[in-house]
């Protein structure tokens, strides 16, 4: 009970903090910048990844080998890694200091671009392949059979996966911390560091913040997956409904 | 030259030609030096047992699969030649292609299944496609469904929107790949009725069917096939009435048997 009185009096006493930092009179913080680096984290990632994932299914294997080697380097690395990459290479490459805020998007955005770039490709390669057959014999360049046929169904079958991706986003910023990007787990630190003698209300109070935000867009994420999941089961049904009696019909013979 | 054209314009000029044609899967030889020719305005039906490399064949045509030796002319022009991927989207966008299970594209209504590759491909403006979509689904019979979705179909309705995207590009012939197989049998009427239709409006058609039916009334040759081999090619009354190869008779003989 006590604890709970803590907790509530932790939130009441820093909840602007732990919302946006220290934002107007600092950089902008807290739970605000968590969503930020997430949202911009995959939303610059997906249309990276759908490119990834063109490459590593096109017929050129001058696309293909160079973005499958990138994609394996990149799943066979830890984040942390790649953010310390990004934090002391970026600098030097480009000659300017990089913000921690932009180390951490750079970053994001390479990490989840190869994992979605899978998520596509698996889409992609879950289609019947019927369709692109009956879009190349329409006349359609492999390009375009991508745009207008194959893309459009498999991302769209994706949604649920891509929700997920993003769940797993926002938990990864949290490494952003290591580089002092302030995001919510550098509030909760900052909190903790003030308060000294309540760590384990602090941590307490993190874990529930992530668990709300993340946990929401599972469930909505899992509500999608089932509502494309029968629908998609109907597609199937009518199409096969077909196919199911083809050894049937396809001998019956009126010679 | 238009005049020659027109006066030979049916049945004497070559639409589809296989000069030697093999084609391998590794070691399994999948066709072996089909030498045949369907020509301009004529109705081919491609019969045989399964297995006998009818669908290959056929899928030949518009180079969905490849060949290994020989040449595949479409009026005229080498298929299998070398060219440029856009030379091959435009020769595949001039030969019709009906498959075995539809494969319409289920996030598209009817309408922009047919409109789709007209507009997309041959740049042919909206409007203009949604005029020429109406009419090809009136005449398949199915004009009241231009605003569903391919689900919401029957197999035969689905089929029939499968031959309406194909003819809404135009194409001087049409390949059907076994297109009432996969279909519930009070369902296949429907369908070779509108293949009927076509015949009779004098598309020059390659149909692999065990519709014998179909077969005997509207084709005007029958190629049988065999291992890979098109081991006979006949007038339908002839085919059905004498064949000549034993693996022929063998397999009419079966057909009747069942």
């Amino acid at each position: 009970m006590a604890l709970l009185q803590n907790m509530i009096g932790i939130v009441e006493d820093n909840w602007l903090l732990l919302l946006v930092g220290q934002y107007p009179n600092g950089p902008l913080g807290g739970i605000a910048a968590t969503m930020i680096l997430s949202v911009l984290g995959i939303g610059l990632a997906f249309p990276l990844s759908v490119l990834m994932a063109l490459a590593r299914i096109s017929p050129w294997a001058a696309l293909r080998w160079p973005v499958t080697a990138i994609v394996y380097l990149v799943r066979g690395v830890p984040l942390l890694l790649i953010i310390l990459w990004v934090y002391f290479l970026l600098p030097l490459l480009i000659g300017t200091n990089v913000p921690g805020f932009v180390t951490m998007v750079v970053t994001l955005v390479i990490y989840e671009g190869a994992f979605l770039s899978e998520v596509v490709r698996a889409g992609i390669k879950a289609l019947p392949k019927g369709q692109m057959d009956a879009a190349r014999a329409l006349g359609h360049s492999h390009l375009g059979a991508m745009r207008y046929v194959i893309l459009p169904q498999a991302l769209f079958n994706m949604i649920p996966s891509i929700i997920s991706q993003f769940v797993s986003t926002i938990k990864e910023t949290t490494l952003g911390y290591i580089i002092n990007v302030p995001e919510l787990t550098f509030a909760a630190g900052q909190v903790n560091n003030r308060l000294l003698t309540k760590p384990f209300e602090v941590y307490f109070i993190l874990a529930i913040a992530y668990f709300v935000v993340c946990w929401t867009l599972t469930s909505l994420a899992n509500l999608l997956e089932r509502r494309i999941t029968a629908r998609r089961a109907r597609i199937a049904d009518s199409g096969a409904e077909a196919g199911g009696v083809a050894a049937a019909s396809a001998g019956v013979s009126r010679a | 030259m238009t005049m020659l054209q027109q006066t030979s314009s049916r049945d004497d000029v070559s639409m589809i030609q296989f000069v030697g044609v093999n084609k391998s899967y590794g070691s399994f030889q999948a066709l072996v030096d089909i030498n045949a020719e369907v020509r301009k305005g004529e109705v081919v039906v491609v019969c045989g047992p399964s297995g006998s490399g009818k669908s290959t064949l056929i899928r030949t045509v518009n180079r969905l699969e490849e060949i290994q030796s020989g040449s595949l002319l479409f009026e005229g022009q080498d298929v299998h030649a070398k060219m440029g991927g856009s030379a091959l989207n435009h020769l595949r966008s001039r030969i019709g292609f009906v498959f075995q299970s539809f494969n319409l594209f289920p996030h598209l209504s009817v309408l922009d299944n047919v409109i789709l590759s007209p507009v997309k491909v041959n740049g042919v403006k909206r409007g203009e496609a949604r005029d020429m979509a109406l009419r090809l689904l009136d005449r398949v019979g199915l004009s009241n469904k231009a605003q569903d979705y391919p689900a919401q179909l029957s197999g035969g309705q689905q089929q029939r929107v499968a031959i309406a995207r194909a003819l809404a590009m135009k194409p001087p012939a049409m390949l059907f790949d076994e297109p009432t197989s996969a279909l519930d049998p009070e369902m296949v009427g429907e369908v070779l009725s509108v293949m009927r239709s076509l015949a009779s409006d004098g598309m020059t058609m390659m149909c692999v069917t065990h519709e014998m039916n179909f077969a005997r009334d509207v084709a005007d040759r029958v190629w049988f096939m065999d291992a890979g081999r098109v081991l006979e090619t006949a007038a339908p009354d002839e085919f059905f009435r004498s064949p000549k190869h034993p693996r022929a008779q063998r397999f009419l003989s079966d057909l009747r048997a069942r």
